[in-house]
């Protein structure tokens, strides 16, 4: 699982990867509010993990502005004892969770945890990007007519969407959609991502999603 | 002899036309297997619109009952519907038969891109062809109207099934039927959509 780190402290910083790292999350660390946006706009991550007072921007902006891009990815924020506004201004803002300084290592792996066990459970949720609207719950995809989607379809429609205009991998697509069938040939993906596509073509979809001809997958906007 | 078909005397060249169209389309098919080994549809069926369908769409129309209202007004006279395996097959057969000589397309409907509210999906095309016959505005050469309807076997049993809640009455639940139908239209176009990309994947691979 991909995790996104932004600490300014470098030593909790390299301490907090370390831990994770160590958990089996692939950690990305930065160091201020505007290269967490930035890092969210250009990959996929499964779960963020934000300190609030951070230079440049803060974390409070650096979620406001990472969910106007209508990125749901969930984020746990860490915060002084002291600094309940933040708190209460953090959850507004688009944050999952919250966890105050200092604290246990075992309890920030536990509230990790139980953000993306969240992610993964299928929701019962209508997404859209450009003109598009997934039905997640009812394997239905529609813009100028609709159309069913298979599970696993709607599945990687759903992680796409989630995850719009940002180049993804065929093993990071294979690891979440595929995940409960590791024996399956990741050729999948390339399959899936074509039923996708003409399935778009036949509602008139205003997006598509492209390839970068290095096994990348982006949707995007027509 | 007095003839009272609606279509007047003009009813003897409509099979003629319907055949001559039939002959194009199939010679089209001839010529895509020889190109590509495979056909442009999967079967084909032809029809004059009877007596008594062609009268009452006159008068649900609130057209006179005569042959200028029959061959001119109402553009369906002569039918033809394609059914064909694949979703691109019927594009295919869209771009030969734009390329008939003789035949103009005057309308376009693509009820598979803007599918109808209840589920219908389905390719129409409006022909204008020039025949021999003098027509129903008196012209020598004429020219005379023809449907065609273009759709994967999906969409045609489909729209069969269609028909049948459509034309019968008093049906219980027809509300919470049609609900399913439209449901099953979208899992069919899904299939039909499955299928074209399958056969994309084997022809590129």
């Amino acid at each position: 699982m991909k995790l996104l780190l932004a600490e300014d402290e470098k030593d909790l910083s390299r301490a907090l990867a370390a831990v994770l790292g160590h958990s089996g999350y692939e950690v990305t660390a930065v160091y201020d509010g505007e290269a967490a946006v930035e890092a969210a706009k250009k990959n996929a991550y499964d779960v963020m993990v934000f300190d609030i007072m951070m230079p440049k921007m803060t974390g409070l902006e650096a979620v406001r502005a990472i969910r106007t891009n209508s990125d749901m990815t969930p984020v746990l924020f860490l915060t002084a004892k002291s600094e309940v506004d933040d708190r209460i201004a953090g959850l507004d803002a688009g944050a999952d969770d919250y966890l105050t300084k200092p604290f246990a290592m075992g309890e920030l792996l536990a509230r990790v945890r139980s953000l993306t066990r969240r992610s993964t459970v299928y929701g019962a949720r209508e997404l859209r990007f450009g003109s598009v609207i997934l039905d997640a719950e009812h394997l239905e995809m529609k813009r100028e007519n609709s159309i069913r989607l298979a599970n696993k379809e709607a599945h990687l429609m759903e992680y796409l969407m989630l995850n719009p205009n940002k180049y993804i991998g065929t093993d990071e697509l294979f690891n979440h959609i595929w995940s409960d069938e590791p024996q399956t040939d990741k050729g999948i993906v390339f399959v899936y991502v074509s039923f996708l596509k003409n399935k778009l073509l036949s509602i008139d979809a205003d997006i598509t999603i492209d390839a970068d001809g290095r096994g990348s997958y982006i949707l995007t906007e027509i | 002899m007095p003839n009272d078909s609606i279509y007047g005397k003009y009813e003897a060249f409509l099979p003629l036309v319907l055949e001559e169209l039939s002959n194009k389309i199939r010679q089209a098919d001839a010529i895509y297997r020889i190109q590509t080994g495979d056909p442009l549809f999967e079967h084909i069926n032809t029809r004059i619109k009877s007596e008594e369908s062609a009268r009452e769409k006159c008068r649900r129309k609130g057209w006179p009952e005569t042959a200028h209202s029959a061959l001119y007004e109402m553009k369906d006279a002569i039918g033809v519907r394609l059914v064909c395996s694949f979703l691109e097959d019927i594009f295919e057969t869209v771009r030969a038969i734009r390329g008939f000589s003789g035949v103009r397309i005057v309308e376009e409907k693509d009820y598979i891109k803007k599918v109808k509210p209840n589920g219908y999906r389905s390719y129409h095309l409006i022909l204008e062809i020039e025949t021999p016959f003098e027509d129903v505005l008196g012209r020598v050469p004429g020219r005379y109207y023809a449907e065609i309807q273009l759709r994967t076997i999906a969409m045609d049993s489909w729209a069969a099934l269609e028909h049948q809640l459509r034309y019968k009455k008093n049906i219980s639940n027809s509300e919470l039927i049609g609900a399913e139908l439209k449901r099953c239209a979208d899992e069919l176009a899904a299939c039909d959509v499955s299928m074209q990309t399958i056969r994309e994947l084997i022809r590129n691979a």
